[in-house]
């Protein structure tokens, strides 16, 4: 008797759930500030963008493994985009309004934009640079293999890794 | 024989609030010491690239070995069917788990990355001594635990010296863990011993009984409940027994690595040109730490509470310095990258390094004392760990 | 023991074949839709043709290669530019707080001097990449870890920082993040309270190139295959020997020395 009791009251609280939810889906705007996402230089991502805010996360775990831990530097589409945070960074970085890359503490920050209206907090970029190297330009990236230090100097480097940082070559633009 | 009756503290008087405050004050301190020392980074420790592992695993280490230890009195009671110390062993069980918890908060607090306990609570790899670990303290806290059930529960009782023994077993293994932690270091001259397995359970025998008879007295003098010379003599001569064992291994040690060319070079660095680590050695572990409490205990002061006390309480520090010099002093003597040559680069190769400790480390090292003390000052009040009196005549199972 | 690891290493690996596999649908699927990869990408499996970019990394570090180098320090080479040319790829030197004694070093310039003879010489010293390293076997989280292609590195994303890896490694290879960094190089991301060390430039490698102390190194450092008989570096380890620092320990590095 006790557990039919039970059984109706849980019943009813979870009817009652049910129709506030549909009554929040059916009315939308009451649901506070909505997000705009900044819009990056138009290229197709590596999947469509209900995917990629869904499933980003899985895909950047299942990569991290395979890139760090079994060496697959394989790209993601079979050529172009590789699954890596680089890319991801060197795609969507934002500039502000004197052309230049906005950091991970900005709020227009493409990852913390929208992270920090989830209230999800991550730790990526601790470690991960969080605005593109140079000019961030993804083509001149893949033909760019790595610095060659055939003639490197002592004693220069200390200059290059400051004056570098944060500066957009000159000319350098998204519209192409 | 008076009948022994176990009761809890009161825990509603102003003499608890005080020491729940103190000892809540302290764990607080620790905890903020170790949010600005996260929040920085290291870079505000005195640790470095050379010494890696700094005070606050000189303070953690000491209270993961003293929980093992502390363990010790209620083994002795259902292990070896001493009767004398069975009244002891449910605040032998409870000072164990608080201990081992004040040492993991510490040692946890000091990691680079403490947000990602949960990482080495997923990940393991099996080959590691550390991951031993995690395994050995958390089956500690288990297993302990349900000694103390058996034996507070009476419908259990009987199950009360399996458990012991399981607990006791356990402790060995545990603090063969925490030896081996050093002892498997083939890269450091200081390490690299078979020998830190017993000595760091010989050293928690001694660790261990030296702060539960500190709490032991502090707990029956602020409670007013009477605590007779049988009880404190029995301790007080184990604990004797333990200073001199551990001064053999250190002696043992020491002899066999002098012996070795391949060890020379650090013992005589702790023994006779190691500045600050040769002072820790001679002056606190050997002479305050170990001949001190052993005249004072079996000395003509050998009845006098205070020296009691004071000898246990030297007996900490003297401990907390042979730890020092084993955890710092084995760091900061240099490694040999090329045996018998000089060596000498950027990275302080060849050169001792040096190492002071930083006031946010020895704050959180005493956290880890401050969570150690208030779990215990709320167990005791929580549930009956201490016999509400331990006159000779309840204590001596010999008395009339 | 070692198999546990394997154990661990498996599932891991399985883990990621059923999302590849669950990925690879979805890839292959927009490809039918017609996606056109835009011109001028160039694949970097045909970008050079070193014999390095034989290895194809679409299936990630194979176990027949062994990557080791052999370091000549008998030769008259500046040993200082190769510790440049590593703070450069690495992005290293950045702290603004640490202490020199606190600060990151994958690579140091050890003077090395034999009080008996009076011998001296300089050699550089990084991780030395060995095989039964200490720094994977003491490791908690598996962070420390050897690719299957001989490479030492540590895994961030499960490094917790309790530097136990420092303890055990008999080179003092290892360096502990002190401080927190910002301006990371995009290909060595490092942070606060991890510990890191020399990774053979595994970004260079993946990508057909040389380490950049290797390239920097003015051929004093060798960079090859020790299992491929045929390689450079296992002919002149064959004609000429080569030693590993602390060989007594026999954790085989794979890092060689001549006139040591």
């Amino acid at each position: 008797m006790r557990l039919h009791l039970n059984l109706l009251s849980l019943a009813i609280v979870s009817l009652v759930l049910l129709t506030s939810m549909s009554s929040v889906v059916a009315s939308q705007d009451s649901l506070g500030p909505k997000i705009t996402i900044q819009q990056t230089s138009g290229e197709k991502c590596i999947l469509p963008p209900e995917e990629m805010r869904r499933q980003h996360p899985d895909l950047l775990k299942h990569d991290r493994i395979a890139t760090l831990r079994e060496g697959v530097r394989a790209k993601a589409d079979g050529g172009k985009l590789d699954g890596s945070l680089k890319q991801c960074v060197n795609c969507h970085a934002i500039k502000d309004d004197s052309n230049k890359y906005v950091r991970i503490d900005n709020d227009q920050h493409f990852c913390v934009s929208c992270h920090k209206y989830a209230a999800v907090s991550i730790d990526c970029f601790q470690c991960h640079r969080d605005i593109p190297e140079g000019g961030g330009d993804f083509h001149t990236l893949s033909n760019h293999k790595g610095i060659n230090y055939n003639a490197v100097v002592p004693g220069t480097y200390n200059l290059t890794v400051q004056d570098m940082a944060n500066i957009v070559p000159e000319g350098y633009s998204d519209d192409k | 024989m008076k009948k022994l009756h176990f009761l809890e503290v009161e825990g509603n008087s102003l003499g608890y609030y005080a020491f729940l405050g103190l000892f809540s004050l302290i764990a607080l301190i620790g905890i903020l010491a170790a949010y600005y020392m996260e929040h920085n980074g290291h870079w505000v420790t005195g640790m470095s690239n050379q010494v890696i592992w700094g005070t606050p695993h000189v303070f953690a280490i000491f209270l993961i070995v003293a929980a093992s230890g502390a363990l010790n009195v209620a083994s002795i009671s259902s292990v070896f069917a001493k009767t004398a110390y069975k009244p002891l062993a449910r605040l032998s069980g409870i000072l164990a788990i608080s201990l081992l918890s004040g040492g993991l908060v510490v040692l946890l607090l000091d990691l680079g990355r403490p947000d990602r306990l949960i990482v080495a609570m997923t990940q393991f790899n099996f080959v590691s001594i550390f991951t031993w670990n995690i395994f050995l303290y958390t089956g500690f806290m288990a297993i302990v635990g349900i000694y103390l059930w058996t034996m507070m529960d009476r419908p259990y009782n009987n199950l009360t010296k399996k458990a012991g023994l399981g607990a006791f077993i356990w402790r060995l293994i545990l603090t063969t863990g925490t030896g081996s932690i050093f002892g498997f270091l083939i890269s450091r001259e200081a390490y690299d011993s078979a020998l830190f397995a017993p000595m760091f359970v010989i050293m928690s025998f001694s660790f261990g009984l030296a702060f539960f008879i500190l709490v032991l007295m502090g707990s029956y003098k602020y409670t007013h409940r009477a605590l007779g010379d049988y009880m404190v003599n029995r301790l007080k001569n184990l604990l004797g027994v333990f200073v001199a064992a551990v001064l053999y291994f250190v002696l043992v040690y020491h002899v066999t690595n002098l012996y070795s060319a391949d060890h020379r070079g650090v013992t005589l660095f702790v023994l006779a040109d190691g500045g600050i680590y040769t002072f820790l050695f001679w002056v606190v572990q050997i002479v305050l730490g170990s001949l001190l409490p052993l005249a004072l205990l079996y000395g003509p002061t050998g009845k006098n509470r205070t020296m009691i006390g004071l000898a246990a309480v030297l007996v900490i520090i003297g401990g907390m310095a042979q730890l020092y010099v084993i955890i710092v002093g084995g760091q900061a003597y240099p490694m040999h990258l090329f045996p018998g040559m000089e060596v000498s680069s950027s990275f302080y190769d060849g050169v001792v390094a040096s190492y002071s400790p930083s006031l946010p480390e020895v704050l959180l090292g005493f956290g880890g004392f401050g969570v150690t003390l208030l779990l215990v000052t709320l167990a005791v009040a929580a549930l009956k760990f201490l016999p509400d009196s331990l006159e000779d005549a309840i204590a001596d199972p010999h008395g009339k | 023991m070692t198999s546990n690891i394997n154990n661990e290493k498996q599932a891991e690996i399985t883990s990621a074949e059923t999302d590849s596999s669950r990925r690879n649908f979805v890839f292959g699927s927009i490809a039918a839709a017609g996606v056109t990869i835009a011109p001028g990408v160039m694949l970097y499996q045909t970008a050079n043709a070193r014999s390095l970019s034989d290895f194809s990394l679409k299936e990630g570090a194979s176990s027949k290669v062994r990557w080791g180098m052999l370091v000549d320090t008998t030769k008259q080479v500046d040993w200082n530019k190769c510790v440049e040319a590593c703070n450069k790829e690495h992005g290293l030197n950045n702290e603004t707080h640490s202490r020199d004694d606190q600060k990151t070093q994958y690579i140091r310039v050890v003077d090395v001097k034999n009080k008996g003879t009076g011998h001296s010489m300089s050699l550089p010293v990084m991780c030395q990449h060995c095989e039964s390293a200490p720094c994977v076997d003491v490791c908690p989280t598996g962070a420390s870890m050897k690719r299957d292609d001989g490479i030492v590195l540590v895994d961030r994303h499960r490094c917790i920082g309790c530097r136990y890896c420092m303890m055990a490694c008999p080179y003092k290879a290892r360096s502990f993040v002190h401080e927190v960094l910002s301006d990371q190089k995009e290909n060595t991301p490092r942070g606060k309270g991890c510990v890191e060390s020399c990774n053979m430039c595994v970004n260079r490698i993946d990508n057909g190139l040389e380490p950049a102390c290797v390239e920097a190194s003015n051929e004093a450092i060798i960079f090859g295959d020790l299992n491929d008989p045929e390689s450079k570096i296992a002919k002149l380890l064959k004609e000429f020997g080569g030693k590993q620092i602390r060989a007594d320990l026999k954790l085989n590095p794979g890092v060689y020395y001549k006139g040591i």
